[in-house]
């Protein structure tokens, strides 16, 4: 019996559309719909959202807090891998257990013990105010900054890990002919390394940054009741203020704002296509 | 072995369909003989009702009770989803304002007051036709003895400057926190229909704050953190606290005590309708709730039988009387505001 290669796809296609499209269709159809049930489909959920800067400043705190976040995981995370690429065999397969080791655990255990490092009375407060840097505690939980911190650690290995596939797959002889051009160690960073390991790092900020703006847990444990992100909006909108058709409406929103941002990072991402 | 047992595939694989239809039933369908399912609230009341209520109701009916810990806002939706069909637990446990809310939607029967051993022994605040008043729950100003050597006395000193930064909230979908801003909406001049008054002391009070704790058990972390040494707070909450060793002390402000009750009921339409009125009639039974009342539950009694005696005595009630003496609210009229309530104080914490 000959079998279409496409066929193949279809039992994971059904499961997609049972359990992922039919879903999403239920909730573009309840983001329509009005909080008293009337049965007559409305966009007011959506003007409600886009007429009030209440809504929008969540929005875009959100798409920062993924933006920070995103570069912190960069700016350590390549070092990381890059080092990762050119360990010898024996120390790469340390280093990326490390690296991994985070997703290991629970995201829930890896946020408390945050809270026991940020504390007023935490490990790095104690150790600032041991070393007589601050004089008073400094506030780091319930803050932007700790959210940002503790995000960067939790979503490291989603950087690391597909950078250093890509840092790993570039021609060594490439670097060598480089540096026998007259070329420094930064110059060759510049216009040889980055620019071939574009892909994976484009790769690790998508990945990044969608972890990041849908982390609850963290961003709810660390960032408490007064930081309030897309995701704290909708559950409040569900659960507490049990508007689920507004709540619905803002999920959508926030879909489509993610997909921009990730549409946006692709099309960065294919300018460096020509060097692959 | 020298006897094997012999399977055709077909048998085995009768064999596995039974099996998977036996576990297609639903769990309550089986369930049904002489076990009842009750809901309880996580934290203090699981603990208490697991260590006392449990054995004592297994000991007099033979019968076992499962315990699911759902808060209660989550039981009136699983009821309401339930409806017409096999309740998902048969007795329910609820806080003051969702007693009305099921009451309107038909989801809980009257108790048998009749048939009651104990019902008549309940301090007449606690006599209520839809199930018996178990407990109250009491709220006041909590405090860390360790950093805060002058116990605090009245509400307003949550403004005083020297705790700048110490202060903690938490967000109103709990309990607590909607009675805290609708006693303080009281304490400022507010009405039920007016809560202007309690959202301008909230921002005044908000440079002070340290932390908002999303959800209570974030809250409860922030104490056993030090991260936060004054806060409103309920007072089986700190005794719990205090029992696990955290630096906390309980006191009720001069304003008086505040709180609600916490009632048990029989869910509308429960197969197990008897077990569940024994499971009340002993969770009000003078000697389970004398048990409940040591430390370290604390749990207040509502039977006049039991003397008071504990914590409570020493911060909350000498007398039974003192305690019908507690205020309470009026969550006819704030229930309809909860989720305008919680909507205004989200956009005025939102830093």
């Amino acid at each position: 019996m000959k079998v279409n290669p496409a066929q193949l796809t279809l039992p994971l296609a059904a499961l997609f559309v049972a359990f992922f499209v039919a879903p999403l269709c239920v909730l573009a159809v309840l983001s329509l719909a009005t909080e008293q049930g009337s049965g007559v489909l409305t966009i007011a959920n959506y003007t409600k959202f886009f007429g009030d800067r209440y809504h929008l400043s969540i929005l875009s705190d959100t798409l920062w807090l993924g933006v920070k976040a995103t570069l912190v995981c960069l700016v350590f995370g390549f070092p990381i891998a890059w080092l990762c690429a050119r360990a010898h065999a024996r120390w790469q397969s340390v280093l990326i257990f490390l690296v991994v080791l985070p997703i290991l655990t629970s995201v829930v255990v890896r946020t408390f013990s945050w809270i026991v490092i940020l504390g007023r009375q935490g490990v790095l407060n104690q150790v600032l105010l041991g070393l007589g840097i601050v004089d008073e505690p400094v506030k780091l939980l319930f803050t932007e900054t700790g959210v940002i911190m503790v995000l960067a650690q939790v979503q490291m290995p989603l950087m690391v890990l597909p950078v250093l596939t890509v840092l790993s797959r570039i021609d060594p002889n490439l670097g060598d002919a480089s540096r026998a051009l007259g070329a420094g160690e930064w110059r060759t960073l510049w216009r040889i390394t980055l620019p071939l390991a574009m892909p994976g790092i484009v790769a690790g900020c998508i990945l990044t940054f969608a972890a990041c703006i849908t982390a609850f847990v963290t961003q709810t444990l660390i960032g408490g009741a007064r930081l309030i992100y897309m995701p704290l909006h909708i559950y409040q909108q569900a659960v507490g203020a049990n508007n689920w058709p507004f709540a619905a409406a803002i999920s959508v929103i926030f879909m489509i704002a993610v997909l921009l941002v990730v549409a946006m990072l692709n099309g960065f991402g294919r300018r460096f296509e020509r060097y692959a | 072995m020298t006897t094997r047992m012999h399977l055709t595939r077909r048998e085995l694989l009768q064999a596995f369909a039974a099996l998977g239809g036996a576990s297609l039933l639903p769990g309550r369908v089986l369930a049904q003989s002489g076990t009842l399912v009750a809901a309880t609230f996580p934290g203090t009341w699981n603990e208490a009702q697991r260590t006392v209520l449990k054995p004592a109701f297994e000991k007099a009916t033979g019968a076992s009770v499962t315990q699911s810990i759902i808060l209660g806002t989550d039981q009136v939706s699983r009821l309401v989803a339930a409806k017409g069909k096999v309740p998902p637990f048969d007795v329910a446990i609820f806080d003051s304002p969702q007693v009305l809310d099921a009451v309107q939607q038909g989801l809980i029967a009257e108790y048998p007051v009749a048939k009651s051993a104990h019902f008549k022994d309940l301090l007449p605040p606690f006599q209520d036709k839809w199930g018996p008043k178990i407990s109250m729950q009491v709220i006041g100003i909590a405090y860390n003895p360790k950093k805060i050597k002058t116990p605090p006395k009245q509400w307003s000193d949550l403004w005083d400057p020297k705790y700048k930064g110490r202060v903690g909230l938490t967000a109103l979908n709990s309990q607590l926190g909607i009675a805290f801003l609708a006693e303080l909406n009281r304490v400022r001049g507010g009405t039920d229909e007016n809560f202007d008054p309690a959202f301008k002391a909230l921002r005044e009070l908000l440079p002070s704050v340290g932390a908002i704790a999303a959800n209570l058990g974030a809250y409860a972390t922030l104490w056993q953190q030090e991260q936060i040494d004054i806060a409103p707070y309920n007072f089986n909450f700190v005794q719990t606290l205090k029992g696990k060793g955290v630096p906390v002390e309980f006191v009720v402000p001069e304003s008086g005590a505040a709180g609600w009750d916490t009632s048990l009921h029989i869910v509308a339409n429960t197969a197990n309708a008897e077990l569940a009125f024994k499971y009340i009639d002993l969770s009000i039974d003078p000697a389970v709730q004398a048990a409940m009342m040591k430390p370290p539950y604390d749990v207040i009694p509502t039977n006049g039988k039991v003397k008071l005696d504990g914590a409570i005595t020493q911060t909350l009630a000498r007398t039974p009387a003192d305690l019908g003496k507690i205020r309470g609210f009026d969550w006819a009229k704030l229930n309809p505001q909860r989720g305008a309530l919680i909507e205004r104080f989200n956009r005025e914490i939102r830093t």
